[in-house]
């Protein structure tokens, strides 16, 4: 089927076009600092459910966006629109927010111009394949759980970027960025079982793994037996343990801290976990989705947050980094979360030495409870069971759980190797599946 | 010669639609307009005003659908995306294993605007920067407030929908909204106390009809209160829950799970699907006989009471909960068919042109009873009155919930006392509604809009308001927030 041969992607903002348009957006703007901003995005997802395709949607949708100052007054507009009369017309938009704004004391320049690091941020065939490979992908998803009579809903995504910062200082970045994402439930009678992968390469969504994964885990969540509440040793799978540590990072803001707020505040250099868990910013790995350039003109580093337990770097603003004399802000947009010494290569292998504990595939709906302590609640979902001895024993109903991740890492037993780990409400990080000797689960569900 | 006009547009993308066989189109062009001021800690943080126009035609082709959209409103973009739409409902027609029947619906021609006395892009910006900046320093004048934060947001919709059925809808909709919080530190603890306005299709006269001082006094004493009362014990209690904070309670335990499509598996893989399947629809006792959910898209100055979904049918009020029994479903013209029913609810949304309409949760309230608060409060030994949002969750069939609040109360001997802090209480859906004993009456009756309700891949906020007067709930398990066991 030779399909979109009749419909080629249309072309995305070019690094020279976007030269151009914050070249005339300068030039229109009377402002002290003007910076502008692209992200120029082509995206489609093939959604499926009940074993039949339920939506089939692509979307192009350019934005640019300006900050105009003068002095320390500010203001910001943006466009869907790149014609000369909308772009002209989202300059004075900005120019008047910033002339009729009061004095912002935290307002800072933009950053002074630097050379980005050149990342490999676009994969060919994510672009030149992504609409074809979507369905393909679906239908092979959607075929191999046909074949088990078992019902798949989930989703194939691909997407190309334009993504761009400048600034009348010299400041200038504009990279292209490519994202596939694959995720599937699939449903055996009262049973689910959920796989995820995202990648800059739609090749590397390893369809056919993913899908089987997800089938034996709904096979074997079928008919689940209920355990009461209570604390239990669990063994989590890295998209579990990427869920809590999303709002352990999120917890690391520095203004917070500073203010009083965090639940680390007074913890910099200290330790906050286990010795044996870290945890780093790593952009250049091929299986993260490191970038150039953040959309504050910032360079994304590799840099370290967490070393043997201890808090060694804190998530800055750049008015809190200036206020605290730190000169190169660090970013996470790449994060491995490891345990050193982990030896295990999977999580099946990490089970044989289980004696009894919980498996818990993926979290669903974390939510903090108090910031204070950083407890959090949420529902395993997607394949919970008991393990005894080294194997599964049988499935059980979810349970809600209701535990800081700042006390249940502190004591983190045997580890696999960092692994990919993608969720809806996580993104994606690399994270080890790990054994943790006690985690609260505070009631049960109806399945 | 002049632009296209939005009808020329329309008629380009229907005449290809019209073309390709396909038995079914829609266009939807949108331009949108949103300001949002948000200051921080005594300072205006971000002024942002961003204009979003594009359009999205969506195309069913031998019962299978087809979506595409794109922000370039051109000669040479909205053929090309109709035509893209088309292919891409080829696509799906072609492993299709069943076909979606649409269900009927009569053809409109109107045009739907937000009454409003106040045009908030006509209010000069220092007057709002003013409020929010006056409105923190009130916050900060109590010693213990460490934070604050102030926001005013408005958004308007120009919109055009129009189908090859012949249904021509223009919009014209406005939504505004304001909130102020204060976070104070004591003793190594900080909570925070917020207030919020809910979120309705009004003009700035929304934001001016609030005593924006008086509010910051009483939400930075309540929060300084808060952070310094004795933490909730674990226990069972009675509860008497505001209309803002059942807002959230009814949006999350009943809203949800009376989308069809989520009942009928179509969220599956994200948002979740439903404990209300489609056998329970008149058989199963959801609440108690004085718990009555009805869906309400008709009530003027509600976020979901748009005129027409995004299906061009007509809103409409029916009921989802009667005298306790689970009755009726959100629908659209998709799924309305699936169980029979010969219309849809007019409940199809999606959170603009670039998105595709899926079934959305509708503006539903919980029906007034006949008590006072005084007299729901004076009914109550050992309870704890919540107010407001907090902490929620709650697993992907919508059955185990736990909530926090935003502020609480303890009630002893039918009176309501001092604070308490670290509230959560958890239950089991059909267990909770039918705990309900009373609602206060009308006069007590308060509603509360939400703009960003995640569902769908990819994820798209949806918009509705739930209306709730005060209501009393029995022997609620009740835990302290903190700590891990």
């Amino acid at each position: 089927m030779s399909l979109f041969a009749s419909n080629p992607w249309p072309k995305m903002t070019s690094r020279d076009e976007f030269r151009f348009l914050a070249d005339v957006i300068f030039a229109r703007s009377s402002g002290d600092h003007t910076v502008v901003t692209l992200h120029d995005e082509r995206a489609g997802t093939t959604r499926f459910a009940d074993n039949r395709v339920i939506q089939n949607v692509d979307t192009r949708r350019g934005l640019l966006t300006v900050t105009v100052s003068f002095g320390r007054r500010h203001g910001t507009a943006s466009t869907t629109d790149f014609t000369a009369g909308a772009v002209q017309g989202m300059v004075a938009r900005a120019e008047r927010i910033a002339r009729a704004a009061p004095e912002d004391p935290e307002y800072l320049p933009p950053p002074d111009p630097r050379p980005f690091p050149v990342r490999e941020t676009a994969r060919e065939e994510t672009i030149t394949n992504g609409p074809v490979r979507r369905h393909e992908y679906a239908n092979e998803a959607m075929g191999l759980c046909r074949m088990e009579n078992l019902m798949a809903a989930g989703i194939v995504s691909s997407s190309v970027a334009s993504v761009g910062v400048a600034a009348n200082n010299g400041l200038f970045g504009c990279e292209t960025r490519t994202e596939a994402q694959f995720s599937l439930t699939v449903q055996a009678d009262d049973g689910t079982g959920w796989s995820a992968a995202a990648h800059r390469s739609i090749d590397h969504l390893k369809i056919q793994e993913r899908t089987l994964a997800a089938i034996d885990k709904a096979k074997r969540s079928r008919e689940a037996k209920d355990l009461p509440p209570g604390d239990y040793p669990v063994v989590l799978e890295p998209a579990a343990v990427a869920g809590l540590w999303s709002w352990l990072i999120w917890a690391l803001d520095a203004k917070s801290y500073d203010k009083g707020t965090s639940p680390v505040a007074g913890q910099l250099g200290k330790q906050i976990v286990d010795k044996r868990v870290a945890l780093s910013n790593v952009p250049d790995h091929p299986d993260l989705f490191g970038v150039g350039f953040t959309a504050e003109g910032l360079p994304s580093e590799p840099s370290q947050w967490i070393e043997g337990g201890c808090l060694k770097q804190l998530a800055y603003d750049r008015f809190t980094a200036r206020a605290r004399g730190v000169k190169s802000i660090p970013t996470l947009e790449s994060p491995i979360f490891s345990v050193k010494g982990a030896s295990f290569g999977s999580v099946q292998e990490l089970l044989k030495q289980i004696d009894r504990a919980i498996l818990v595939t993926n979290f669903w709906y974390i939510r903090s409870v108090n910031l204070r302590d950083l407890t959090l609640t949420g529902m395993t979902r997607d394949g919970t069971f008991l393990v005894e001895n080294g194997h599964i024993v049988c499935p059980v109903k979810n349970f809600r759980f209701h535990d800081s991740p700042l006390r249940v890492f502190q004591d983190v037993g045997i580890a696999t190797v960092p692994a990919e780990a993608v969720t809806p409400e996580a993104g994606k990080m690399l994270a080890p599946a790990m054994a943790l000797p006690r985690f609260h689960f505070s009631s049960v569900t109806r399945f | 010669m002049g632009s296209p006009t939005w009808d020329e547009f329309a008629e380009l993308a229907l005449a290809r639609v019209r073309r390709s066989g396909a038995e079914y189109g829609d266009i939807r062009i949108q331009h949108r307009l949103t300001e949002r001021i948000k200051g921080e800690d005594r300072r205006i943080a971000s002024v942002c005003d961003d204009e979003d126009n594009g359009f999205g035609v969506r195309v069913l082709y031998h019962g299978a659908w087809g979506f595409a959209a794109s922000s370039v409103l051109s000669l040479e973009d909205v053929p090309r995306v109709a035509d893209l739409a088309v292919e891409l409902a080829k696509y799906s027609a072609s492993i299709a294993t069943e076909k979606v029947q649409l269900a009927e619906e009569p053809v409109h021609r109107d045009r739907v605007a937000t009454p409003f006395r106040s045009d908030p892009h006509a209010v000069p910006l220092e007057k709002k920067t003013r409020l929010l900046l006056e409105a923190m320093e009130v916050l900060h004048n109590e010693p213990d407030i460490v934070r604050s934060t102030a926001e005013i947001w408005w958004c308007r919709d120009r919109k055009r929908f129009q189908s090859t059925e012949g249904t021509v809808l223009d919009f014209d909709l406005l939504a505004v909204n304001g909130s102020i919080s204060a976070t104070a530190l004591f003793d190594g603890r900080f909570a925070t106390r917020s207030f919020n306005l809910p979120y309705l299709r009004h003009g700035y006269e929304l934001i001016e009809e609030i005593r924006w001082p008086e509010e910051a006094i009483r939400v930075a004493r309540e929060a300084v209160e808060k952070v310094r009362a004795p933490a909730v014990e674990d226990g069972v209690y009675d509860l008497v829950l505001d209309p803002e904070h059942l807002s959230l309670t009814i949006h999350e335990s009943c809203g949800h799970p009376s989308e069809l499509d989520r009942a009928l598996g179509y969220e599956a893989n994200y948002a979740g699907t439903s404990f209300l399947t489609p056998e329970k629809r008149g058989a199963f006792r959801f609440g108690s006989p004085p718990v009555t959910l009805v869906a309400d898209n008709t009530e003027p100055g509600t976020l979901a009471a748009t005129g027409y979904d995004d299906d061009g049918v007509e809103c409409q009020k029916w009921d989802i909960v009667r005298d306790g029994v689970f009755v009726g479903y959100c629908t659209n013209r998709e799924v309305a068919r699936k169980i029979g029913e010969t219309r849809s609810r007019g409940s199809n949304r999606a959170d603009g042109w670039g998105g595709v309409p899926i079934v959305r949760i509708a503006n539903i309230g919980l029906e007034p009873g006949e008590q006072t608060l005084d007299q729901l409060i004076a009914d109550v030994k050992r309870g704890i009155y919540i107010e407001g949002h907090g902490s929620y969750s709650i697993d992907q069939r919508r059955y185990n919930f736990q909530f926090g609040g935003d502020a609480f109360w303890l009630i002893e001997n039918g009176r309501r006392t001092h604070m308490l802090r670290d509230v959560i209480y958890h239950g089991i859906t059909p267990e909770f509604w039918n705990s309900c004993e009373g609602v206060a009456d009308r006069s007590f009756r308060r509603r509360h809009g939400f703009i960003t309700c995640g569902k769908g891949q990819p994820v798209q906020s949806g918009w509705m308001t739930h209306a709730a007067s005060p209501a009393l709930f029995r022997k609620v398990q009740v835990i302290r927030g903190e700590g891990g066991s």
